[in-house]
């Protein structure tokens, strides 16, 4: 029977806020069964994964750190993502701004002072900036398609850390292992609620959102952003040149990719690792969109995706599951969802059976 | 013998709109057949379920006495209905055989339906070669392959949507002794349009629809055209006041061989348009469609920045090398012929709209933030002022008519005072009363000292509110002239591209 999509006429508000909820409803549903399918406990993956870092408090400090980066990348991607500029490599960015932050870390390493952390945050920008800046050129000049070229340079930025760490970052008392030294106290990122793993960047995350939130609401720059990605003929009409947000959009978005990986090193990690690529640059994409490409949305989006991870590797020792299974949730998520906006804005419909050739 | 087409109670109901309110009328065989009304009067859905691309919810169709259910346009085109859109789906790449064979339901070997084509194009003058690519024919003869391919199917009833306004006049002439053909073999004709001379001249029978409801089925040559205007809209018409014999002051707006460079496959760029609109005066620029006038207007407006600082001068100052943003704190501002997308942003709300492009020259910007108030107090006044159909500033632009869209984009630029407005297609799809507005706010800012530069393809709106009159043609343009001193042949034919012997002394060789 065939079938086609429909343009509605105008898309309901009230299911484009639901969908991100529907979204994550469907994710437990199809998750349980898909697993009870290849012999796990299905219901109980879902429990673990989705509720237990909710009902036990002790993991509560885990979310928060979790979400932070996810939050911090995710509300630059909401950014980019509204004008279209499709930044797939904030990955990339936040190993570049985690590189970046080290670099600052290990060259201040006797030194000491309240302002090596800010800088290591400014360099960490800058540098997440300057990679998305290789993305930006290649757009604004050669008309490169931004997909690709941010998403191979995240691949180029882990060779990066495996360079330095292996060379000329390796940690002289490190017995060989592939890693940097342990940043000195003045490097490190101080935890806001003693006794826990929270640190500063769990508020900076939060405040983030906010002021983007608030640009993204009220200022010219939001407007064009939206401008852009709505109606790029209205923009040019408009008189905003799309050159500009494309740069706009790209640096901004890796900026905060770097903000995120420089908070990452100076907080949970206190070195550069080879594990220090954590996937928090993609499962952000999942978090903008989550979010619906709203920087509050994202605060909320960011905390969901934290709790996979989370739940992830309770139900790692819990019941057995794969590690991969954490990736299998949050992929379900992002398809659920881009299907639901799919629905919101079109209908189904079948094409109608074709009247005997008679009636004529 | 049965009429030809009979509708009787037709409904259709859109959610809070009720688009056909128990509409009946009758086509007889061989009759050609106004459907008028102002825009949203419900032309577009009528046709679209007599087509079948939508079903009644109640009411009856008869095909020839019959009751008929059109399920689909295959089942309409099966009955013998051929349609011919406004809008004109063809393919510029492919030739014109090609996109005839790719719209036939029934395949056809090739060699049978080139035979076909020739001998269509033959019994009714639509000379065409079936070989040439579809990018490289006018509009008007872009429209002669949907006619054809809507002929090769025998129709008993053919509709026409507002099939002349992108036509020049002796095309126009062209299309109506092919009609008058096609209604002398007995081949009905339901003709959409709101031009009412050309109504007058062809139909045999005009039934006029407004909010959804029959108004009234009339003899077209028993009535004028003020007289069939005013049915459609329900009220008086006004005439536009435009005081004879005006002076006009110092010249505001200077071009001078101002040329663009091709930016795509198939636009016309612009060569050497050089003109000058004084304080107060109206030019109009007429021109068949796809002849130039979207790159005279984005090179107008900045939308393609120059490197001529001078080939563009407002008050004489150089404008040709600046940008939208900087040529309109100079004072210049445009509205493209596309309203949703470029003109305005569909999903954004009307004060939204606003910002797009009157922010700078009313201080709607603080500090890089947007002031709301202002743009919803400014997008209140544009509403009020030009009678705009909507809830309010915050109704999005998507959801307004295409006439009230029209009069809220003109009004957003009119408002704000500029000293040179360039207009294209102002009144394109916007229905009479909301024209005759349109057309009066424009004369009443050229009386306030603004000059205006309207492009239209519409000659009739051009002749009523241009002062001086120019026409351009494969991206040149005529001298500019007293639109007095004009016949409407001679722009028909420089629309056409035939340019007196002093113009072609002067056409630069290839």
């Amino acid at each position: 029977m065939p079938f086609r999509l429909e343009k509605r006429p105008e898309p309901s508000r009230t299911m484009l806020y639901l969908t991100p909820a529907a979204a994550v409803l469907l994710t437990m549903i199809v998750g349980a069964i898909i697993f009870s399918a290849i012999g796990y406990n299905g219901l109980g993956a879902v429990r673990e994964i989705f509720f237990t870092p909710l009902t036990n408090s002790y993991k509560w400090q885990d979310l928060g750190v979790k979400a932070a980066p996810l939050i911090i990348i995710g509300v630059g991607l909401s950014i980019a993502y509204r004008a279209n500029v499709w930044n797939i490599g904030a990955e990339g960015q936040y190993i570049v701004g985690g590189l970046a932050g080290t670099w600052v870390a290990l060259a201040t390493y006797s030194m000491s002072g309240p302002w090596i952390l800010p800088l290591m945050i400014l360099a960490g920008v800058v540098g997440g900036m300057l990679y998305a800046a290789i993305p930006a050129f290649l757009k604004t000049r050669l008309n490169v398609n931004e997909i690709l070229t941010s998403l191979m340079l995240t691949y180029a930025s882990v060779q990066l850390i495996y360079y330095l760490i292996r060379a000329p970052w390796k940690d002289p008392m490190g017995m060989g292992f592939p890693q940097t030294r342990l940043f000195a106290e003045s490097a490190r990122l101080p935890t806001i609620i003693p006794g826990t793993i929270v640190h500063l960047g769990v508020p900076i995350a939060i405040i983030v959102a906010l002021v983007a939130w608030f640009i993204m609401s009220r200022s010219v720059f939001g407007y064009q952003m939206r401008v852009v990605g709505t109606a790029p003929h209205a923009a040019r009409y408009g008189g905003f040149s799309e050159n500009k947000t494309i740069w706009l959009a790209l640096l901004v978005s890796g900026g905060l990719a770097g903000l995120a990986g420089v908070l990452e090193v100076a907080g949970p990690f206190q070195r550069m690792v080879p594990g220090f690529p954590a996937n928090y640059g993609f499962t952000a994409i999942i978090v903008a969109f989550l979010g619906r490409l709203n920087p509050l949305g994202v605060i909320f989006a960011g905390i969901v995706l934290a709790i996979t991870f989370v739940g992830g590797e309770v139900a790692q020792t819990t019941i057995g599951l794969p590690n991969a299974a954490t990736g299998i949730f949050q992929s379900m998520m992002l398809f659920f969802l881009l299907a639901g906006d799919l629905l919101v804005r079109y209908r189904i419909r079948r094409t109608a059976v074709q009247p005997s050739r008679s009636a004529a | 013998m049965p009429n030809r087409l009979e509708l009787s109670g037709i409904t259709k109901q859109f959610p809070g709109v009720l688009a056909n309110d128990n509409v009946s009328f009758a086509v007889k065989p061989g009759e050609i057949h106004a459907l008028l009304g102002e825009n949203g009067a419900g032309k577009s859905t009528l046709v679209k379920m007599i087509y079948g691309i939508m079903q009644p919810d109640a009411g009856e169709i008869r095909w020839n006495g019959q009751p008929a259910t059109i399920a689909n346009p295959k089942a309409a085109r099966r009955l013998g209905i051929g349609m011919v859109f406004q809008h004109f789906s063809l393919f510029e790449a492919l030739t014109v055989f090609e996109n005839i064979a790719l719209g036939m339901d029934a395949k056809i070997p090739s060699r049978e339906l080139e035979a076909r084509i020739r001998e269509v194009m033959q019994t009714y003058g639509l000379l065409l070669d079936p070989h040439r690519t579809v990018a490289t024919l006018s509009v008007g003869e872009r429209q002669r392959i949907e006619i054809v391919r809507a002929l090769l199917l025998n129709p008993k009833l053919l509709i026409m949507d507002e099939p002349t306004s992108v036509l020049t006049p002796q095309e126009v002439e062209q299309l109506f002794t092919v009609l008058r053909q096609l209604a002398a073999e007995g081949c009905s004709i339901l003709y959409i349009s709101h031009k009412l001379h050309e109504i007058k001249a062809l139909c045999d029978t005009a039934t006029i629809l407004r909010g959804g409801k029959l108004v009234d089925t009339c003899d077209p040559r028993q009535e004028t055209s003020r007289s069939m205007a005013e049915k459609m809209i329900g009220t008086g018409l006004k005439d536009i006041v435009k005081p004879d014999g005006r002076a006009f002051g110092d010249p505001r707006l200077v071009v001078n061989r101002l040329s663009t460079s091709r930016t795509g496959h198939f636009d016309v760029p612009v060569h050497n348009v050089t003109f000058t609109v004084r304080a107060g005066e109206i030019l109009g620029i007429a021109g068949v469609a796809g002849n130039g006038q979207n790159a005279l207007l984005d090179a107008l407006s900045g939308e393609i920045k120059g490197h001529d600082r001078e080939a563009i001068t407002i008050d004489g100052v150089g404008i040709g090398s600046m940008d939208t943003t900087e040529r309109r704190r100079h004072g210049l501002c445009a509205v493209p012929e596309e309203r949703n997308g470029h003109a305005a942003v569909g999903d954004f709300s009307l004060s939204d709209n606003s910002v797009l492009t009157a922010r700078d020259r009313l201080g709607m910007v603080m500090m890089g933030l947007i002031n709301s108030g202002a743009a919803r107090t400014y997008t209140g006044k544009v509403i009020a002022d030009f009678a705009v159909k909507a809830l309010g500033p915050a109704s999005t632009a998507g959801s307004l008519s295409g006439g009230n869209l029209q009069k809220y984009i003109m009004g957003r630029e009119i408002l704000q005072k500029p000293s040179v407005l360039v207009v294209s297609q102002p009144t394109w799809g916007v229905d009479a009363g909301a024209a005759a507005a349109i057309h009066q706010a424009l004369v009443d800012l050229a009386a306030a000292g603004s000059a205006i530069v309207v492009i239209s393809q519409d000659l009739d709106e051009l002749l009523a509110l241009s002062d001086t009159l120019a026409v351009i043609n494969m991206g040149q343009l005529s001298a500019a002239r007293p639109v007095k001193a004009f016949s409407v042949d001679e722009i028909g034919l420089l629309m056409g591209g035939v340019h007196g012997e002093k113009e072609a002394q002067h056409a630069v060789p290839a």
